[in-house]
């Protein structure tokens, strides 16, 4: 891997995209594999695969947007990490046809003998039916996609020259952009894992969602940065303030993820309604009671705790140990949401957990990977780049 | 004139956008200190000040008064009544409480998102805060029907074997406002301390002793300083949980009952978010009276400052109307009758006005902020700061008034308000501005030291050699 430090490209990309497209298509053959051996849980592995990729590119789309929005200068040499992850939405979109196509094993509001004998479910069916669910999935990525191909193509523009307009053009796109993205997320949340247990609702699932995605792509960006300067790139363009930068809005976004779960688990537990505690009971007791405490002190407690110094957050290798930590408890988190809708006793692993992680993940650093390292690695001609280099922030 | 009066504080927020206190012209550290000092030193206390203190102070008066009569006659004086058991005195709590948050975010969240432009306005926004905290804590004090119990909320040890009730979400109100109020006072008097020592350092005879006493001993010195910022950080660090924790316990007293319309587990972030957006309209209020009333304040309280105080008020009113759409959605999505009824019952019931301005005020008022010419017009800014508190004291309102249609069509009853109810906000409002017009005229009331920091001939760098850099950085 060689990186030219005067164009901020890499002339040779290394091996990293090739490994991540073997394992993504010995990741989905062996998927598809799965999908005869056991359609149910190939679905729901894939949902888990699938929505933990989903999130990491929709948080790409949220740091660039906010980027623009707050006009930051810090976050200028690392802008680009964020924009080559929405790039990778476009490609998530089509890893949610299977979603699509397993919605009748997934969802058991597709069911119209389970509708015609639930008084509650039939009530839903004006929003939980199949052709309103597709159209909604179609119409975020639809979305998603407009966004981050406008931001993207803007800010490329922007490196064959700086032009002011422009840059306020992405101004003017990330603001509704951004009203756009909270009700396009909040409802994807509805969609693809809250209605897994139809009578269920909560107010805040959305935002708990949002919460994931927000932590896990800071997590995305201390890895990339991590990775680019162990092969010598940016190393004294990205410096301990931007890693300490990272860490801080890491350890900023993983508490609000807390203390939505915590507002979401208290409330619930304190009213005991039965409609609602479902969702608990369902994850406490028989094998899943194990998970809920290694989310609850993995997940928070003890990231929590460590992350809150000032040392982890600036060394190259214990931020990205960190990161890693947390994008492992994403996996979990996700898993948790969705896998007892499948496995309502306990825990259930299945290798089908890892090859579709390894199919749409694979995928996902691939195309990921490939825009990070066919373009400049920082926007090279943003008139803030400089002041963003120097940043002190202690 | 000692070491005190030129204190720079010489690393607090090291960032890089201009000041925006120096965007009119460029104040040297002497003119800050004269003009803001000179607010607070001036012996001509102007008519306007007397005025508006006579009618606060009268309002405040107003407030004992009622006082009074509630505790001689009990709180049958006010509306509530069942079903609507808590009315008036609950939805002033909460909407004092909500006040106070912005200044929380403007002096420790906005610290650590290294926003220099919150230099100008944070000793005023922190100040508001302890005011408005002061007048939220009455109305749960002077609620309790046996105020002479009032101790027992406390956990103190006593002969009666009796503990407070720690699972009840008012019990949680007591610590949380508690915990609220101890921290930004203390914020609010550590960021004193260096302005203390300027004034005192100007200052003649018992001023000077006085001022002495309340500087606590600053000399200002390398070390002091240094020590100074690391509380200052500490401070920040510790305040900032407590903008979210605040509001999410009192959002708790009404979303951990089996209430319809009340137990929604959004309700935290989403009381959180009303909570500072309200604030920020108070703040900009009173920013712009400060600013009209002394013309000297304006060079630090420029334009700039309000633009982006208008930005945050149409961030959080949206994230407000998110709460009230998702809400809506799963009121009907739930399935529940009951739960859908309290929603359509707030937008098409009795009280549906309520409902409405609450809506038009904190969701449609703040979308004229996408004008950025509009952001800078303080009569705009002014008139639409009003109707963000307007809104969102009939947001608690609605809240709170659901009740008056429960599970019991038989039980259904209208809330009505009595004089009384008006009496004891308008009286808040006095307590509120009457402490608000002593601290106008005895503290000062810009952040000296802080401003002075952030000024370019602060930068140690500032000169082009060695540039740090990014002067016109920012936006």
């Amino acid at each position: 891997m060689q990186f030219d430090s005067q164009t901020h490209r890499f002339t040779d990309p290394g091996p990293f995209a090739r490994i991540m497209l073997l394992a993504g298509i010995a990741g989905l053959a062996l998927s598809a594999v799965g999908y005869f051996v056991d359609a149910r849980q190939f679905f729901f592995s894939w949902l888990v695969a699938f929505t933990f990729w989903t999130t990491i590119g929709l948080g790409g789309l949220f740091i660039t947007m906010v980027h623009h929005l707050t006009g930051a200068t810090w976050s200028v040499v690392v802008r680009r990490i964020g924009e080559a992850l929405m790039c990778a939405l476009p490609w998530m979109a089509l890893f949610a046809i299977p979603v699509l196509l397993g919605i009748g094993v997934l969802y058991e509001w597709t069911d119209p003998e389970a509708v015609a004998g639930s008084e509650m479910l039939s009530r839903k069916a004006g929003y939980l039916n199949i052709p309103f669910f597709v159209i909604r999935t179609v119409f975020y990525f639809a979305v998603w996609i407009l966004l981050a191909r406008l931001l993207a193509m803007k800010s490329l523009a922007q490196d064959a020259g700086w032009d002011d307009k422009r840059a306020h053009s992405l101004l003017t796109v990330s603001g509704p952009g951004m009203i756009a993205f909270a009700l396009t997320v909040t409802f994807a949340a509805f969609d693809w894992l809250m209605s897994l247990q139809p009578l269920w609702y909560s107010t805040i699932y959305g935002l708990w969602f949002f919460g994931g995605a927000a932590t896990s792509v800071m997590a995305m960006f201390a890895v990339t940065v991590s990775a680019i300067q162990a092969k010598g790139a940016l190393t004294d363009v990205i410096t301990p303030e931007h890693r300490h930068d990272i860490g801080k809005l890491m350890f900023a976004f993983l508490v609000f993820w807390g203390y939505m779960h915590l507002s979401q688990y208290l409330l619930i537990w304190y009213a005991n309604l039965p409609e609602e505690t479902a969702f608990y009971k369902m994850r406490w007791g028989a094998g899943w009671t194990a998970m809920s405490w290694i989310l609850v002190a993995g997940g928070f407690v003890v990231p929590f705790i460590l992350l809150m110094a000032r040392g982890p957050k600036r060394g190259r290798s214990t931020l990205a140990a960190f990161a890693i930590w947390l994008l492992l408890m994403h996996w979990v988190d996700l898993y948790w949401n969705i896998m007892p809708a499948l496995h309502e006793q306990t825990v259930i692993l299945s290798w089908m957990d890892l090859t579709t992680m390894a199919g749409v993940g694979g995928f996902f650093l691939f195309f990921f990977w490939r825009w990070l390292t066919r373009h400049p690695l920082i926007p090279v001609t943003d008139p803030k780049l400089a002041a963003s280099i120097r940043l002190v922030s202690g | 004139m000692g070491n005190g009066t030129e204190h720079v504080n010489p690393t607090t927020e090291t960032a890089k956008s201009a000041p925006a206190a120096a965007s009119n012209g460029n104040p040297s550290f002497h003119d800050v200190s004269a003009t803001i000092s000179g607010i607070v030193e001036r012996r001509d206390t102007p008519l306007w000040w007397w005025i508006a203190f006579g009618i606060s102070a009268t309002m405040t008066l107003g407030l004992l008064v009622q006082i009074a009569w509630l505790f001689w006659t009990g709180i049958g004086i006010w509306g509530n009544n069942i079903p609507v058991g808590w009315g008036f005195p609950i939805v002033n709590f909460v909407f004092w409480v909500g006040i106070g948050h912005a200044g929380t975010l403007i002096s420790a969240i906005l610290f650590l998102l290294r926003q220099r432009w919150r230099t100008s306005i944070n000793r005023f926004a922190e100040a508001m805060t302890i005011f408005a905290v002061i007048c939220a804590g009455l109305f749960p004090a002077i609620h309790v029907g046996r105020v002479w119990a009032i101790y027992w909320m406390f956990p103190l040890p006593n002969q009666m074997e009796m503990w407070p009730n720690f699972r009840s979400a008012l019990m949680w109100d007591v610590f949380a406002v508690g915990t609220y109020f101890t921290a930004s006072v203390l914020f609010w008097y550590t960021g004193l301390v260096p302005d203390w020592a300027t004034l005192r350092d100007r200052a003649r005879g018992w001023r000077q002793k006085v001022y002495g006493i309340l500087a606590l001993g600053w000399r200002g010195g390398n070390r002091q300083w240094k020590h100074y910022e690391m509380a200052y950080l500490l401070l920040a660090g510790v305040a900032t949980p407590l903008v979210l924790s605040v509001h999410s316990v009192v959002s708790t007293d009404f979303a951990t009952s089996m209430v319809f319309g009340w137990h929604s587990t959004i309700f935290p972030p989403y009381f959180v978010a009303g909570a500072i957006f309200s604030g920020f309209g108070m703040v900009t209020t009173l920013a712009i009276l400060a600013r009209a009333l002394y013309p000297p304040v304006r060079d630090f309280m420029t334009l700039d400052t309000f633009d982006k105080m208008a930005k945050i008020l149409m961030l959080t009113g949206m994230m407000v109307g998110y709460a009230y759409i998702i809400e809506f959605f799963t009121a009907w999505y739930s399935g529940n009758e009951y739960e859908q009824y309290v929603f359509i019952n707030r937008a098409f019931g009795p009280y549906a006005v309520s409902y409405w301005i609450m809506f038009a005020c904190n969701v449609i008022v703040p979308q004229l902020f996408w004008s950025k010419k509009l952001r800078r017009s303080l009569p705009v800014l002014f008139i639409a700061s009003i109707l963000v508190n307007v809104g969102m004291w009939f947001e608690r309102f609605v809240i709170v008034i659901s009740l008056h249609r429960d599970f019991l069509p038989s039980s259904w009853e209208m809330f009505k308000p009595t004089a009384f109810d008006i009496g004891f906000l308008a009286g808040s409002f006095g307590l509120f501005l009457t402490l608000f017009l002593l601290f106008l005229r005895f503290v000062p009331m810009v952040a000296m030291a802080e401003v002075k920091g952030v000024l370019p001939q602060a930068d140690p760098h500032a000169n082009g050699h060695h540039d740090r850099g990014g002067k016109e950085g920012g936006r």
